[in-house]
């Protein structure tokens, strides 16, 4: 019988009701059980631990004796063990369990085989239907996050993304996170080259930074923010490669995204653009928000 | 060795300051008017050549412009260099990313804006050769040629109109920009393969070498180029002085790869096509370096070669008035269409396709540096250049207002609401 997915359907990026975990029996396994807990407890949602592989004694005790060791027994929490490709199995059984949140590891940069074939972790995060969590450096003793950076694109997701992104600082309890406002123009300098003086010039590059600062200003205002104070940046360079380096270069924790618009497929990963840039060498832990309204 | 004598070398500067001069002024004037500055450089070199000072005062033509000599040639070869220095500028403009990025209104617009043009000129030239001059040889290389002059853009131009449109950053503008970066390098490639087909020494196997030497340059610098540019980009941003070391690399580097083309069987022109997009991705290219390069190109060896075209072609003895209208028709009608059926079946409104469709339709320089080419190379005449030249300006000259037309006030208040919500 076909999966009754309706409650997908307009379902808001946030709250993350129902957080799910991705595990592969790997070394990184107990840090990332231990940062799920913390995210679990932070939202307080229901927890889905997702294996892929055949369900035998010997993971079934190592999981159980980790998740005692961990404290999970005080939390609610489902495993789900299933057999077939690893990628679409997560990703059917994250829309069978109306998963709001799914939770990865991942390392910062693959090897180039697996960058251009895609690894599990990047391919999910390419293609899930929930909002996606990507651990670089999951450990054992996690920390709060408390730099947080969002990129602010002109696309109608980034309102949800926003407000995602302030419903994740507000549990955190972070006083502010940066929006970025990426400007690229380099199809201006040519025109201008051509046909411009040198007021003409910085008129239109002002005009165009103006009304990317006051659309994001407009997107702000419309956020009850509760405390959360939200600072707008503007970084020149190419989308997605400008936020990454910025993220990385003032040691933030997390770089916020919207989830992608297109299927994303290897063109994406040679002509590298937008989001496949932070895949491409990830500069700290990433969210892709997936907002399904 | 042959050297330039003093009296040729006062000749060459003085025939490069007046064109850098008299196109400056000119160019000014267009800008002022809100004319393409391409236009002003073309008219001073009619100005300056056979058609108006060659004829009233043809002494003073002859010692600035002589047809031989040393100075004739050291003029070419620049006039060479700049236009591969203004392909190159052009291959940095094209960013397949943004083309990726549109999704399906931009493949369909930029596929149909050049699919529609190039078969309509294909069948246009191929059946009616005759029209333009042309016998039965290269019948097939010249119906290939017309096509892909009619489905050629000229990103500058469009990016202008966009700017004072307020239009650069919106969807619309985006698709037009995209499409017309994809028809530019489908449009430069297909080109080189006319031009090495040319020689006539090519056997059956050549050509299909040809195509393979295209495709393999192609990716290799799109692919593992791109990537290893990329890589020392910034080592040579850090460790050379700045911007003089990016510079004399990135142009160091285009002019090998021209050079590895030319001396392949393909023009010097798709080597510095292929070098500049694999240059101009590099996320590491500062803002600062490439207006640079992009002001060194357009203002200095753009201006030169716009002018000389002047100086070659006389533009009143080669007008053929129903040459220039039927150019003019197939051009209008066969980019129009399909660049406004692609962004139709892309999702945009009936208004805003037709919008697109006069967005693209203009041609501008490039078309003026395919055509110069094609005349070079002997595969079109003087009547058909000078009917492509006034396409051209004239595609570049109506692209604006038509599009005005088609996205009257009440777009602009709408999309302005639909932003603002």
């Amino acid at each position: 019988m076909e999966p009754d997915y309706t409650k997908l359907k307009k379902r808001p990026a946030y709250p993350f009701e129902t957080v799910a975990v991705a595990i592969a029996f790997s070394p990184r396994l107990e840090a990332i059980l231990m940062e799920t807990k913390r995210m679990v407890n932070m939202f307080g949602s229901q927890l889905v631990i997702i294996h892929v592989g055949k369900k035998d004694t010997h993971h079934e005790e190592v999981l159980d004796k980790l998740m005692n060791k961990i404290g999970f027994a005080k939390i609610k929490y489902r495993v789900i063990w299933m057999e077939g490709e690893p990628i679409d199995t997560i990703l059917k059984l994250c829309k069978l369990n109306v998963v709001d949140l799914l939770i990865l590891g991942a390392l910062e940069k693959e090897n180039l085989y697996k960058y251009y074939v895609g690894s599990i972790a990047r391919t999910i995060s390419r293609r899930a239907k929930c909002s996606v969590l990507l651990l670089t450096n999951p450990s054992i003793n996690p920390k709060k996050m408390r730099k947080i950076v969002v990129n602010g694109v002109d696309n109608q997701k980034t309102i949800h993304t926003l407000k995602t992104t302030h419903y994740l600082a507000k549990n955190e309890k972070i006083a502010d996170f940066t929006v970025v406002q990426e400007v690229n123009t380099p199809m201006l300098s040519m025109t201008i080259a051509e046909s411009g003086t040198e007021p003409e010039v910085s008129k239109i590059k002002k005009e165009m930074q103006e009304e990317d600062f006051s659309r994001l200003n407009v997107l702000i205002n419309s956020i009850d923010k509760q405390g959360v104070n939200i600072e707008l940046k503007i970084v020149k360079g190419k989308p997605g490669y400008a936020i990454s380096n910025f993220a990385r270069q003032n040691h933030y924790d997390l770089i916020v995204f919207n989830s992608p618009d297109t299927h994303l497929g290897i063109f994406d990963r040679i002509f590298t653009h937008d989001i496949e840039y932070v895949l491409a060498d990830m500069p700290c832990n990433l969210l892709i928000v997936h907002s399904r309204v | 060795m042959n050297v330039i004598s003093h009296h040729e070398l006062v000749v060459l500067l003085i025939g490069m300051a007046s064109m850098l001069i008299l196109s400056r002024i000119a160019s000014e004037l267009a800008r002022s008017v809100k004319f393409p500055v391409v236009m002003g450089e073309i008219i001073i070199g009619i100005i300056l050549g056979p058609t108006i000072l060659g004829n009233f005062a043809p002494e003073v033509s002859a010692y600035m412009f002589p047809v031989s000599g040393n100075a004739t040639i050291a003029l070419n070869g620049i006039t060479m260099v700049a236009v591969i220095m203004m392909l190159f500028v052009a291959g940095m403009e094209v960013q397949l990313p943004v083309v990726l990025k549109q999704g399906k209104a931009a493949v369909l617009t930029s596929s149909l804006s050049m699919i529609i043009p190039f078969v309509l000129g294909f069948v246009t030239a191929w059946y009616y050769p005759q029209w333009f001059g042309r016998t039965e040889e290269y019948k097939l290389l010249f119906a290939l040629f017309f096509g892909t002059a009619l489905s050629i853009s000229a990103l500058p131009v469009i990016a202008r109109i966009l700017i004072d449109m307020g239009l650069f950053k919106t969807k619309i503008g985006m698709i037009i920009i995209a499409s017309a970066m994809f028809n530019d390098l489908l449009g430069w490639l297909i080109f080189s393969f006319i031009l090495s087909s040319m020689d006539t020494t090519n056997t059956g196997n050549e050509f299909t070498f040809t195509i393979i030497y295209i495709i393999g340059f192609g990716l290799f610098m799109l692919t593992i180029g791109r990537k290893i540019l990329d890589k020392i980009m910034p080592w040579m941003q850090q460790k050379l002085s700045w911007p003089g070391g990016v510079l004399s690399i990135s142009l160091g580097i285009c002019f090998l790869s021209a050079a590895f083309t030319e001396s392949i069987g393909i023009h010097a022109i798709l080597g510095a096509f292929i070098a500049g997009i694999a240059i101009g991705d590099s996320v590491h290219l500062k803002e600062k370096a490439r207006e640079i390069i992009y002001q060194f190109v357009t203002n200095i060896f753009a201006p030169l070669f716009f002018v000389s075209i002047g100086l070659k072609v006389n533009f009143i003895e080669n007008f053929n008035g129903s040459l220039v209208l039927l150019v003019l028709v197939v051009a209008y009608i066969g980019k129009v269409s399909g660049a406004s059926l692609g962004a139709r079946l892309g999702g945009f409104t009936r208004k805003e396709s037709l919008a697109v469709g006069f967005g693209m339709n203009a041609r501008g320089a490039m078309e003026i540096i395919l055509g110069t080419l094609a005349l070079q190379a002997g595969l079109i005449n003087e009547p058909v250049f000078v009917a492509l030249v006034i396409m051209a300006l004239l595609t570049s000259l109506t692209s604006g207002p038509m599009m005005r037309l088609f996205l009257d006030q009440s777009y602009f208040n709408n999309t302005k609401q639909i932003e603002n919500n």
